[in-house]
């Protein structure tokens, strides 16, 4: 399969032609609009749904096999923001605060492309580990307290407040709702094993598509209402929202091949590095760091970055690591 | 009836923004309030409610006239800086004056 192959197989499916339905939903006014309340129910749903695998696969491979591609994963979260503040603070000649803040979005993660990646996968009949939700669950903190203490470090004034804010993004990292979701999920799953598998696989994994489906187009049409924010955000990071992925994208699926991934837990990670977040980090970011421009981090991650992953990076970065483990 | 004088302070503010509002309302002395989720359009661009995080929401406060005008001060002072915020005080009667 050529990478032409590999993304048109992407591009044809419904996960990815449903957000390109929400995204001309969006761009045509058209009147659709999903009640707030479904959009949480289905987050809910995906979140307790991978989480749920992800833990009776750790039951099954055990931890000795987890521990170390998850350490891997954590570092390299918390490693990211390191070098993207320098590119955007010397490179994009942005403010130092404005800086940190996307650097912790790009470290961060988007459970969304992690979960449509992992569909991806599966219809083109690439086995993967299913314990890779591990790495999702302990990606998506590091790189926002990293951001925040970076974002500190540069515009630190008064010593009491910026603690207590520190502390209130620490909160938010840990115990915001999709990362308590997430790991409660893990932990539930892993307790259970397979024998609680069988009692709610008809529910978590049989419709688990079709609910995908349907949120992706509500995705679509988050992601196509902030387009018209692209004029202000400029070239220099259209660019970075697409560039740095794909960078990520190679270091992460090095990585996972180095920690002893099979190929597709070393893709999920390379689509993990390349990912960046757009709910947990805005959260925390706009409490902790309210100086930071939301149109800047916020526009990149969600409308960059994010629709240029579930489109043509997820088959990209499949393609790169079916040439690094050839 | 026996109706008192009292200022009725409304702040929309981004959701982000709530807790740290909410704070401010227990700093200055606020016994309650109430907050809603609303949509809208402004300054610093549309606010489609289409997802909690990214909403707006609607923060009312009765207060005795001279906190209302503290609050007000920290927020101009403290808040609209940083917040995609707007706060405004009207005038109100309320029954049972020491509820506030």
């Amino acid at each position: 399969m050529s990478i032409l192959d590999a993304i048109q197989a992407n591009l044809l499916s419904p996960a990815v032609l449903f957000f390109a339905l929400g995204l001309i939903a969006a761009l045509t006014k058209s009147d659709l609009k999903f009640p707030e309340p479904l959009y949480v129910a289905l987050t809910i749903y995906l979140l307790v749904a991978i989480g749920f695998k992800g833990g009776v696969a750790i039951a099954e491979a055990g931890l000795a096999k987890v521990w170390l591609p998850a350490c891997a994963a954590m570092l390299l979260g918390a490693l990211i923001p390191l070098w993207t503040y320098p590119v955007l603070r010397f490179g994009g000649k942005f403010p130092a605060v404005d800086a940190a803040a996307i650097a912790a979005h790009y470290g961060s993660v988007s459970a969304v492309t992690f979960i449509a990646a992992t569909n991806y996968l599966k219809a083109v009949n690439q086995p993967f580990e299913n314990y890779a939700t591990a790495f999702l669950a302990v990606m998506e903190s590091p790189a926002i307290l990293v951001g925040v203490v970076l974002g500190k470090l540069a515009t630190s004034k008064s010593g009491a407040r910026d603690m207590t804010s520190l502390k209130a993004a620490m909160h938010e990292a840990l115990f915001g709702r999709s990362i308590f979701l997430l790991v409660g999920a893990l932990v539930v799953g892993w307790l259970c094993g397979k024998p609680g598998m069988a009692k709610v696989e008809a529910f978590f994994v049989t419709p688990f598509q079709g609910v995908l489906a349907l949120f992706l187009l509500e995705m679509g049409m988050v992601a196509g209402r902030r387009l018209e924010d692209l004029k202000k955000v400029g070239p220099f990071l259209l660019a970075f929202g697409i560039v740095m992925p794909l960078l990520h994208g190679c270091l992460g699926v090095w990585l996972g091949k180095l920690t002893g991934l099979e190929l597709g837990g070393a893709i999920l990670m390379g689509v993990l590095a390349a990912s960046a977040s757009y709910i947990a980090a805005p959260a925390a970011i706009r409490m902790s760091l309210p100086d930071a421009n939301p149109t800047f981090y916020l526009t990149s991650s969600l409308a960059v970055t994010f629709p240029f992953n579930i489109a043509l990076g997820i088959p990209i970065y499949f393609e790169v690591a079916r040439w690094l483990y050839s | 009836m026996n109706l008192h004088p009292m200022k009725l302070v409304t702040i929309v503010c981004e959701a982000y923004a709530q807790d740290a509002v909410t704070k401010l309302l227990r700093d200055t002395g606020a016994h309650g309030w109430t907050s809603f989720a609303v949509e809208g359009d402004g300054s610093q661009g549309k606010r489609p409610a289409d997802i909690r995080e990214f909403a707006n929401v609607q923060i009312e406060v009765v207060l005795q006239p001279e906190t209302a005008t503290r609050l007000l001060e920290r927020l101009a002072t403290d808040f609209f800086p940083r917040y995609a915020m707007i706060a405004f005080e009207s005038n109100v009667r309320v029954l049972r004056r020491d509820k506030f």
